[in-house]
């Protein structure tokens, strides 16, 4: 799969308009200069070649050379990664955190108006534009009352992280609450629940325990593939508050036609994704017996 | 030899402007400036963006720099004298000066420094040289004009004589670099410059900042900050932002916000708006159909009111053009004259070119790069034509593939903006509408016409004057009239200074946020 979305992107920039070397340029360009680049930058040999090459490299675990930064692309990529890991790691605690409780709470009284509100507040995380949030969270929680930094990465601390993973997890938190009612609200009327009840255990046992662990199933699975949410987010939510991620790396790369970082760029989200779905099927063994079962 | 008088006089000038400062420079302090984009670059040799020269300015000097009048004046070279018939210059260095490695500069810096920039990316800074395209070329060994004449003197021979050549002097592409550095870090020099400037590199957090610290043995004396910190955020209102929670000490005002940070009570004293070198301007492809007729390039000329965009999309921040050379350039003409707004003689000229109302012409796809401005300005470029019957079909692409079809000739009609290398007008009329220019190089319209560049051929080559000048002022009313290109307005400097940044120049050079100007005479009164 890897191997097919590296030939895709290849070719994608193949037939994009622009070359590599004249946007490297500036505006005004010598034409022997130009040469000279597309010959450093190999971009004279024939397509087929140039990607047989970037394979070859790749198999030996070389992604090149950037052509804006004239540095190893692994480099370019080894160090802004760490930044937007932990962008996606905090955002996706956000939203398993508040998106659970507030799934929880609101099933707990279908139709009540606390109901109303949680859901009402989900489908606006899942609506409110990336960009539009993180202008909005900077504007009240650091410009006006000073309480967190504008933006910036500050060196990793922890106030620096805290509206950006709110901001890319907002959306994600919107989807894991709505999916948390109703998969509570479908496993509160099953039968093991009813006899938890008819036992007489107190209802925060029976919905904190009983089913709660049930109706977490079909959620694990949304923050699986909410994983490609915060890959698309990531790059805006980086734009927003200058965080020094692979997002806004990327994007950037794109304008530049930068082909050996957005190639790695890609490689990397698309591993990542890879590598976050197989964690959520990890997940469903600690979660659910019955795969655990199925898998011996 | 002749010294050169006007270089005597502004150092004499400058001079006298330090002694008459109010308040003594009080050392000490970061100065928190910020970037739109992270630098490509920070080598001289590779850079062709204003970020990436932010901060090599700083980082590196040059044989001259230019002050605030945009002047060159003496930086390592102590003086330079140039020969009657205005081929050779003679630059006699500065003794004693040292790289940030301790090193002294010596005449053999320059020669490797000028014939490493020139096989970079910016050869044109260096082509005026005798045996310079050779060199760059890889038919001879080295640039034969650059010859050494002792440890500290240098002489430059060009093969006819170019009266702006000190302002190439004076550009950052010309920057002296230490050989054995460059050849120690080989590509990782571009990331941990070692120049001879005021500040030297710190440290680099690729896309969060970069970080420069004094160099208390800089040549004219220790800069009284003691760290500039460039953090780099690209998204506008961020920048903004930033500056109103007082993380930043200065930036640039953002798009739309220019008359009401002039008018906050807070921002008020601290925004600044000021001329810069740049012109906005539309092309047209010249050599093919439609716009090879002059008058229909006329007539779309008289159809345009820039009114519209200057006061309302602008909030009249910008400056009205009359010409292609912006007001805050050394040599501007103010006796140029626009075709002006006048849809009657729109209408005619359509009519003489045989497309009575706009009949005949089809939609004309306008080319232009991504960008909130460029789309709304395209749109009202679209409304005011399709008053004389002109349809436009509006063509946005990002800058790589923009300059693609600009370059190649397959745009006819296009927006493009310049801003001025170094303040001459050789570097917009001879760059922009020589036919030797013609494509990438920056003769984007192909345009050929030979009084034209009979004129600029003469000016180039001519000392500064009334007499060169008026060879330029002759070109330039030449291409507005023949509606090569049409400006919309030139650029201006919309920036936000906190209070208690002194010294920070305001040369047409310095466009915020990447301020070009010397920052070793900031200071923080606070």
């Amino acid at each position: 799969m890897l191997f097919g979305i590296t030939l895709l992107v290849f070719l994608l920039n193949a037939i994009a308009l622009g070359d590599p070397a004249r946007a490297a340029m500036g505006q005004r360009a010598d034409p022997e200069a130009l040469e000279r680049l597309r010959r450093d930058y190999a971009l004279d040999r024939p397509l087929a070649v140039q990607y047989v090459t970037w394979i070859g490299r790749l198999a030996r675990g070389d992604l090149g050379t950037s052509f804006r930064e004239q540095r190893a692309v692994a480099e370019v990529i080894a160090e802004r990664l760490p930044a937007t890991v932990r962008l996606a790691f905090a955002a996706t605690l956000v939203a398993v955190v508040l998106g659970v409780a507030a799934g929880a709470l609101a099933a707990v009284r279908p139709g009540s108006a606390l109901d109303h509100v949680l859901m009402g507040a989900a489908v606006l995380g899942i609506s409110t534009p990336v960009f539009w949030l993180g202008m909005m969270l900077a504007l009240v929680f650091a410009v006006t009352l000073g309480w967190l930094p504008v933006s910036g990465y500050g060196g990793g601390s922890l106030r620096h992280l805290v509206l950006p993973a709110l901001t890319l997890g907002a959306l994600h938190t919107g989807t894991v609450a709505r999916m948390t009612r109703s998969s509570l609200l479908e496993v509160v009327r099953q039968d093991y629940v009813q006899t938890a009840r008819g036992k007489g255990l107190p209802e925060r046992i029976v919905l904190g325990k009983h089913a709660l662990r049930n109706a977490l199933i079909p959620v694990v699975t949304v923050i699986g593939i909410g994983l490609a949410d915060l890959l698309v987010g990531a790059p805006l939510t980086e734009t927003v508050f200058a965080w020094p991620g692979v997002g806004r790396l990327l994007v950037a790369a794109v304008g530049q036609r930068d082909l050996p970082v957005v190639m790695g760029a890609v490689l990397v989200f698309a591993l990542v994704y890879v590598l976050g779905n197989l964690l959520v099927d990890l997940a469903y063994l600690v979660i659910d017996p019955r795969t655990r079962r199925a898998a011996t | 030899m002749r010294k050169l008088a006007g270089l005597a006089v502004v150092v004499a000038l400058a001079l006298a402007g330090a002694g008459a400062s109010a308040q003594a420079p009080r050392a000490g302090g970061t100065l928190r400036a910020v970037f739109s984009a992270d630098p490509p670059t920070l080598d001289p040799a590779h850079a062709t963006d204003t970020t990436s020269s932010a901060v090599i300015r700083q980082v590196f000097d040059g044989l001259l720099e230019l002050d605030e009048t945009l002047t060159p004046v003496p930086a390592l070279a102590r003086r330079v004298d140039a020969s009657a018939d205005g081929r050779v210059y003679t630059f006699a260095l500065r003794p004693g000066v040292r790289f940030h490695n301790g090193r002294e500069v010596r005449a053999a810096d320059v020669k490797y420094s000028f014939e490493r920039a020139a096989k970079g990316k910016r050869p044109w800074v260096f082509e005026k040289i005798s045996g310079a395209r050779e060199f760059i070329k890889g038919t001879a060994d080295g640039i034969g004009g650059v010859r050494l004449v002792d440890d500290l003197t240098i002489e430059l021979r060009l093969d006819r004589p170019f009266a702006p050549f000190l302002h190439l002097m004076a550009y950052d592409a010309a920057s002296i670099v230490p050989r054995e550095e460059v050849e120690k870090r080989g590509p990782g020099f571009a990331s941990h410059p070692v120049g001879t400037g005021a500040f030297r590199f710190a440290s680099w957090r690729r896309d969060d900042q970069v970080v420069l610290e004094r160099f208390p043995d800089h040549f004219r004396g220790s800069a009284p900050l003691d760290r500039v910190v460039f953090r780099i955020i690209p998204a506008e209102i961020t920048r903004f932002n930033e500056y109103r929670a007082g993380q930043l000490d200065l930036t640039d005002v953002p798009t739309g916000q220019c008359r009401s940070v002039q008018n906050d009570p807070q921002l008020r004293g601290e925004a600044a708006v000021w001329p810069t070198l740049g012109t906005h301007g539309l092309r047209f492809n010249v050599a093919k159909p439609p716009f090879d007729d002059a008058r229909l390039r006329r007539a779309v000329a008289h159809a345009i009111d820039p009114t519209l965009i200057v006061e309302r999309l602008l909030e009249g921040c910008v400056y009205p053009a009359r010409g292609i050379l912006p007001p805050a350039l050394p040599g501007y003409s103010s006796g140029i004259r626009r075709l002006a707004f006048d849809r009657g003689r729109a209408k005619q000229l359509l009519v003489e070119a045989g497309h009575p109302g706009g009949r005949g012409l089809g939609p004309i796809p306008f080319n232009f790069n991504t960008g909130d401005l460029n789309q709304r300005i395209a749109e009202v470029l679209q409304a005011q034509l399709r008053e004389i019957g002109i349809a436009l079909e509006l063509r946005r692409l990002d800058w790589a593939a923009h300059i693609k079809v600009v370059d190649d000739g397959s745009a006819v009609f296009f927006r493009q903006g310049w801003i001025a290398d170094y303040p001459d007008p050789e570097n917009f009329l001879t760059v922009l509408f020589h036919s030797r220019n013609i494509g990438a190089a920056g003769n984007t319209s192909r345009y050929r016409n030979a009084a034209v560049d009979r004129l600029l051929d003469e000016a180039d080559a001519m000392a500064p004057g009334p007499t060169r000048s008026a060879r330029y002022h002759q070109a330039e009313q030449a291409i507005v009239d023949d509606a090569v290109w049409i400006s919309l307005y030139h650029y201006s400097s919309r920036a936000l200074v906190k209070r208690s940044v002194k010294g920070l120049e305001r040369s047409a050079l310095s466009s915020a946020p990447e301020f070009l100007a010397p920052l070793r005479r900031v200071w923080l009164d606070r």
